[in-house]
């Protein structure tokens, strides 16, 4: 998931939030370890189960029921944050992409293995099954299955599929990810725009070449390169399908005409949105939908502190109540965590993002590697978890794999920061004194949010007593990110966060990492360039096997993390979500990053 | 003798205030008789003012201590409850105030002002009210009564806002009009208008009045008799012309001194004698003028020091200086000093 | 009062000509481009040079302006989202929606909340205020001034989550506060507010209730009120017709800023309650830097100051006949 996404989410939280107190927990690791050792092997045991492409057979509709579900009931969802993007092609922040689970299809889509949201494969959607290559990535094909509609019962064909490929090359389309574009016109960046500067709109489609749809069912992708990772790319909601016929361009945002169990009945941005059953929708088609609550009402500008009091409290309206988008606030999660009564009702899980601090390699006093060791060692990250909320909110990482991503690797942790969260400053400064760079000065920047406040605080002591002389530099919340992207800018260290659009490291590394994408704006912050890595980018974006693409990817980020040392992993970002007591099928599904509203009805 | 129409005795009036006790008053006592004028003269802080609002009740009776005795036609007034006192202002007793302008109120009318009172004592309809009100201007003098009734306040001039509150004061006929220097604040030609308009008046309605002021000029054109106050007492009393002829107190005498001519600037303040009043938190023993006396080394044995001076009744002065002191002392020392024309004023 | 309105509402104009100048200098003076936004993540160079044109960034400032006026005296069918009648201050760049639109979907919650807020706020402080003042100097008094000096101490976003934890999740009392159409359901419309209400008006209230006891106490010493007493008034006449229309006009004048600053959108409140009205959107605009949005929500809560500075004005001639309008 895009760095956008989730930096409006943060800078959001961080000016609006009022007085979120960060408490809970005060042991970030020592007591727990035990614990925490357990729950890293589970997450690993999670992990270990790869996403697979799905068969025909498996895409095949309708999904398999929810145990114990029943249909009918309202569910009150409250919401901190609006939604900015209702058109598809335009999703592609947390919240709205889980909306859209409910209103939009496209060609592939996740389907849960297991009932709690750990296992996943992807099946196809509208599509019979995940999609077929014939030359390792570069030919797709996939055929539209029969009974698919929109919600005014039209069918959805291979028509309506060219439109949505087409339309995201318009100008007005602009929020929503870029790989198709960029893979189809086969360039990085955002040149892809000249393939066809106006969409469909102006009479011009993508010539044969590009995109065949030879007949109603066909759809046809060629790349010049191979990309065995399109069934994941196709699976995000930014590339569900928009209907041809009802396509109003800018409107289009505001009123999209759905092809899920749900349609939009009212919505009033700012202030609610009501969904119900949309009639048209056979979940003969469906394989990893539900649909048995008759009615989400959502209510926008719900804080987190709010909805979470609201939910504990579990009364009237409440009871039916889930917290899908928001997590239970910092001020209330152990409370939350250490009710047994609210256990029930209560899930956790990770978030696609992990926190690092990058090594600005552009500047001559960081290209000292014994340098970078030192800040490795002595950087604190129990100073980020708490600043965040403690060990229910962060995880103490290793790599800059998550724990969401294949090719994670529990046990990787070259600068022990599982043992010693608070950091080595003995080695580091040994490590300084052997440089010959004690008292050293180190510009720290970072985000004026609450919780950038409150960890560059706790690890500039840290990298202190190593023997740096840390300069913190305050930088604007919401000018955060324009300003750690220049490439002339003053911060030796900064941190960042990051997730992965799906669960592979081919959206975390090639981004971040690759030498060869340094650019004003753009996303390798550490403005590493390295040989090896941008080779190994290369061939493993070829590999086909998605489970030997996960392990590559895993060996070259240990190989970033251990060996390059452009960014010291600060934390895996978790959250923990609440529903009211009638809420049933709560499950935090991992791929989505928070609960699946697919699953949920009234008990 | 029949008793007198109003009689104040041994009237003690005193205030908490975060410094202490002040006695603003302080064991007062004088008579009134029906139709006639009682001029009370004295410089600010006297206790003039607070004795005529106590008459009235109109004092703070949260900080407010009263003791004494006051009389009105045969009615105990200091004890009275707040409903009759009431009944009797604006009523059987009226009071005019210094300055008209801060007297009446800028939000209403001046007709609807004047009526209230005759609207609340007699429970006469709101229209009948307005037409006595307009009725009464015209009787002050004010042309065109009906329209200027409608008028604010603020509309009116200065006289005329004096003469609406004499209006407001005799609409109800009352037995006792209380005028707290009525003419201070006016110029000396209207000042004179409002005067023989009271005079008139007084001889229409028989009324009795007491008339405040730190004028002597004005006393003696309006008064009948004559009290002098200092510090919270009264130093010396009688008619008009025995106090204004042979004043027997040193204060008195410094009064006269210092009268100003009718050609000269009203605004200059009154200062009779020098020195300050004297403070009524820690009024100075004996005496209470002493301090400021130039004659106080004529009296024998330190008594302006030991020993307060008392008022007997009828004319007297409070002093200890003999009557034949006072007697020589007024021809042979003050009467050449005082400023032409002085002595005939009476 | 023809003419006073007339006069006052070209003055309003006049302030309001010069604050959206001012607005729309500090904007371009950001070190931000706002197409920048419209843009998206996916932006290139020549959309964003296309962007500038449409938005007519491309212009002089000068020029952007007096489109801008033009808009919103005149509306405008030259935006691709659909035709903006006025007033229009054009489509917003993060929703895309109208400018108006939203102004006027979040005005009633706004409108709700100050106007029930400010009949509570007025009948409870100036009713303790009235009491504390009539019974100066007793243990009512002291009660009442102790009560305002704690309260008036006190914030919104501490007594609103004290009071939706002891009312709302704890004794369950009240409903959860949340805005419910007037029209669709009056009584649901009432008790989602109540909250927000009682703690708005209790934050207010207090200032009132000082406000009015002084004034009354003042009023009570002047000489007008005296001569009203010697008149054989009675005290409650007094108090009621004297004092307090001598009161009225600091608790007016009071009365009025508050209004019209809460009309503008009470930031806080509405964000402690989750109320999505104007104060919320003022914040919200100021967060993605959506000029038309920013300038709509700014031009319009100056507006509702100005206009209830009118009003105050038209009320001081009615309540004091020595003042006049021209």
């Amino acid at each position: 998931m895009s760095r956008s996404g989730r930096r409006h989410l943060h800078a959001a939280a961080s000016v609006l939030a009022a007085a979120a107190l960060v408490l809970t927990g005060c042991s970030s690791g020592g007591s727990k370890t035990g614990g925490d050792d357990k729950e890293q092997r589970q997450n690993a045991e999670r992990q270990k189960a790869l996403i697979k492409f799905g068969d025909a057979a498996a895409s095949k509709g309708p999904a398999a029921e929810v145990p114990g579900a029943k249909p009918g009931g309202t569910v009150s969802v409250p919401a901190r944050d609006s939604y900015a993007h209702l058109d598809p092609a335009q999703i592609y922040v947390f919240n709205e992409m889980q909306v859209a689970l409910l209103l939009h299809r496209g060609l592939t889509g996740y389907k849960a293995t297991s009932d709690d949201g750990s296992k996943h494969e992807i099946v196809g959607d509208l599509a019979t099954d995940s999609g077929t290559t014939s030359d390792g990535g570069k030919t797709w094909k996939f055929t539209l299955k029969d009974g698919i509609t929109f919600q005014d019962g039209s069918a959805i064909t291979s028509k309506d599929i060219r439109h949505s490929v087409e339309r995201l090359f318009a100008p007005f389309i602009n929020q929503g990810p870029p790989y198709l574009q960029q893979w189809l016109a086969d360039t990085p960046g955002t040149d892809y725009r000249k393939l066809l500067p106006d969409g469909p709109f102006k009479g011009k489609h993508l010539p044969d070449t590009i995109l065949q749809t030879p007949d109603e069912k066909t759809v046809v992708f060629k790349f010049k390169k191979p990309h065995p990772d399109l069934p994941y790319a196709l699976a995000m909601p930014g590339y569900a399908v928009v209907s041809q016929k009802g396509d109003t361009k800018e409107k289009y945002d505001k009123a999209p005409v759905t092809t899920g169990p749900y349609k939009i009945q009212s919505f009033r941005s700012g202030k609610s949105m009501v969904l119900v059953k949309n009639t048209n929708w056979d979940p003969a088609t469906d394989p990893i939908r539900h649909r048995y609550v008759d009615r989400f009402n959502i209510t926008f500008n719900q804080q987190y502190e709010d909805s979470t009091k609201a939910l504990i409290a579990d009364t009237g309206a409440d009871r039916t109540a889930v917290s899908w988008q928001n997590s239970v606030d910092a001020g209330n999660l152990s409370k939350v965590l250490n009710d047994p009564g609210m256990k029930s009702r209560t899930v956790i899980g990770y978030q696609p993002y992990v926190g690092q601090m990058n090594i600005n390699l552009s500047h001559k006093a960081m290209q000292d590697k014994k340098v970078r060791e030192a800040i490795a060692y002595a950087l604190p990250t129990s100073a980020f978890q708490r600043a965040y909320g403690g060990s229910a909110a962060m995880e103490t990482p290793g790599g800059i794999i998550s724990p969401t991503v294949s090719g994670y690797d529990p046990s990787f942790d070259p600068w022990g920061k599982k043992k010693n969260p608070g950091g080595d400053p003995a080695k580091a400064k040994k490590l300084l004194q052997e440089a010959g760079k004690v008292g050293m000065k180190l510009t720290f920047g970072y985000i004026n949010s609450q919780e950038g406040q409150a960890y560059s605080t706790a690890m500039a002591a840290g990298l202190k007593k190593a023997g740096f002389d840390v300069q913190r530099q305050e930088v604007p919340a919401e000018t955060y990110y324009d300003q750690v992207s220049k490439l002339d800018n003053n911060f030796d260290i900064f941190n960042t966060n990051w997730g992965a659009d799906w669960p592979s490291a081919s959206t975390v590394i090639p981004p971040c990492f690759d030498g060869r994408a340094i650019a004003d704006g753009a996303q390798n912050y550490s403005q590493v360039n390295d040989p090896k890595v941008n080779s190994e980018i290369d061939r493993i974006n070829r590999v086909t096997d998605p489970a030997e693409a996960a392990a590559e990817w895993g060996k070259l980020g240990e190989y970033l993390v251990k060996d390059v040392i452009n960014v010291v992993p600060t934390g895996y970002f978790k959250q923990t979500q609440i529903a009211g007591s009638r809420i049933g099928g709560l499950v935090y599904d991992d791929v989505i990053g928070g609960v699946d509203p697919r699953r949920l009805y009234v008990k | 003798m029949t008793p007198a129409f109003l009689s104040v005795r041994d009237l003690h009036v005193s205030f908490r205030t975060e410094d202490g006790v002040v006695r603003a008053v302080d064991g007062l006592s004088f008579d009134l008789d029906q139709g006639k004028t009682l001029g009370i003269v004295g410089e600010s802080g006297s206790g003039k003012s607070v004795t005529n609002l106590t008459i009235l009740g109109l004092h703070n009776p949260l900080f407010t201590t009263v003791e004494g005795e006051i009389v009105l036609d045969g009615q105990e007034l200091t004890t009275a409850h707040e409903s009759e006192l009431e009944k009797l202002r604006g009523n059987k007793v009226a009071m005019i105030f210094q300055d008209p302008l801060s007297a009446l109120s800028p939000y209403y009318t001046v007709g609807r002002q004047i009526a209230e009172p005759y609207m609340k004592h007699t429970g006469a309809s709101r229209k009948a009210a307005w037409k006595r009100a307009v009725e009464m201007l015209g009787k002050v003098g004010i042309p065109h009564p009906a329209e200027r009734a409608k008028d604010y306040p603020h509309q009116f001039s200065g006289g005329m806002r004096q003469r609406a509150m004499i209006a407001m004061a005799l609409i109800c006929d009352p037995d006792l009009l209380i005028a707290d220097e009525p003419t201070t604040a006016l110029d000396v030609t209207v000042q004179a208008q409002i005067l023989d308009l009271l005079k008139d008046l007084q001889r229409e309605f028989g009324t009795a009045i007491i008339f405040i002021t730190h004028d002597l000029g004005v006393i003696a054109d309006m008064a009948d008799d004559i009290m002098v106050m200092y510090a919270g007492g009264a130093i010396e009393r009688g008619t008009v012309r025995e106090v204004l002829r042979s004043p027997r107190h040193p204060y008195t005498w410094g009064l006269l001194n210092s009268m100003p001519r009718l050609d000269s600037d009203l605004s200059t303040p009154l200062s009779p004698v020098p020195g300050a009043p004297p403070s009524l938190l820690t009024p100075p023993p004996g005496c209470r003028f002493h301090p400021r006396c130039a004659f106080q080394d004529r009296v024998g044995g330190n008594r302006c020091v030991t020993e307060r001076p008392l008022l007997a009744p009828d004319r007297a002065s409070a002093c200890h200086l003999t009557a034949q002191q006072k007697h020589t002392i007024f021809i042979d020392e003050i009467k050449p000093r005082l400023r032409h024309g002085q002595e005939d004023t009476a | 009062m023809l003419r006073f309105l007339l006069r006052r509402s070209l003055g309003a104009v006049v302030i309001l000509f010069l604050l959206s100048i001012v607005a729309f200098l500090l904007f371009f003076g950001m070190p931000r481009d706002p197409a920048l936004l419209m843009c998206g993540k996916t932006c290139t160079p020549a959309n964003l040079e296309n962007l500038h044109h449409v938005l007519g960034l491309d212009k002089s400032i000068p020029e952007q302006y007096g489109i801008f006026l033009h808009n919103l005296v005149l509306g405008s069918d030259g935006f691709a989202q659909g035709p903006c009648p006025a007033p229009c201050f054009g489509y917003s760049y993060h929703t895309n929606e109208q400018v108006w639109g939203t102004l006027m979907d979040r005005l009633p919650i706004t409108v709700s909340l100050t106007l029930g807020g400010a009949v509570c706020f007025l009948v409870i402080g100036l009713g303790t205020g009235l009491i504390a003042a009539w019974k100066r100097g007793t243990l009512v008094d002291k009660t009442f001034t102790a009560g305002a000096m704690v309260i008036s101490s006190m914030q919104i976003y501490f007594l609103g989550p004290l009071a939706l934890a002891v009312l709302v999740y704890q004794t369950h009392l009240f409903e959860k506060p949340a805005y419910h159409e007037f029209t669709a359901d009056p009584a649901t419309w009432f008790t989602g507010l109540i909250i927000p209400w009682v703690v708005l008006s209790t934050i207010f209230a207090s200032q009132y209730t000082r406000m009015a006891r002084s004034s009354m106490i003042e009023q009570l010493q002047e000489e007008h009120v005296r001569t009203a007493r010697a008149k054989g008034m009675s005290r409650r006449y007094v108090f009621f017709r004297y004092a307090w229309r001598g009161s009225l006009i600091p608790i007016v004048t009071i009365f009025g800023i508050d209004l019209g600053s809460l009309l503008g959108g009470a930031i806080i409140t509405e964000y402690t309650f989750g109320l999505p009205g104007l104060g919320r959107l003022a914040v919200e605009s100021v967060f993605f830097s959506d000029l038309p949005l920013l300038l709509g929500v700014m031009l319009f809560s100056a507006t509702m100051i100005l206009l209830c500075n009118i009003v105050v004005d038209a009320a001081y001639a009615y309540i004091d006949p020595r003042v006049r309008l021209a």
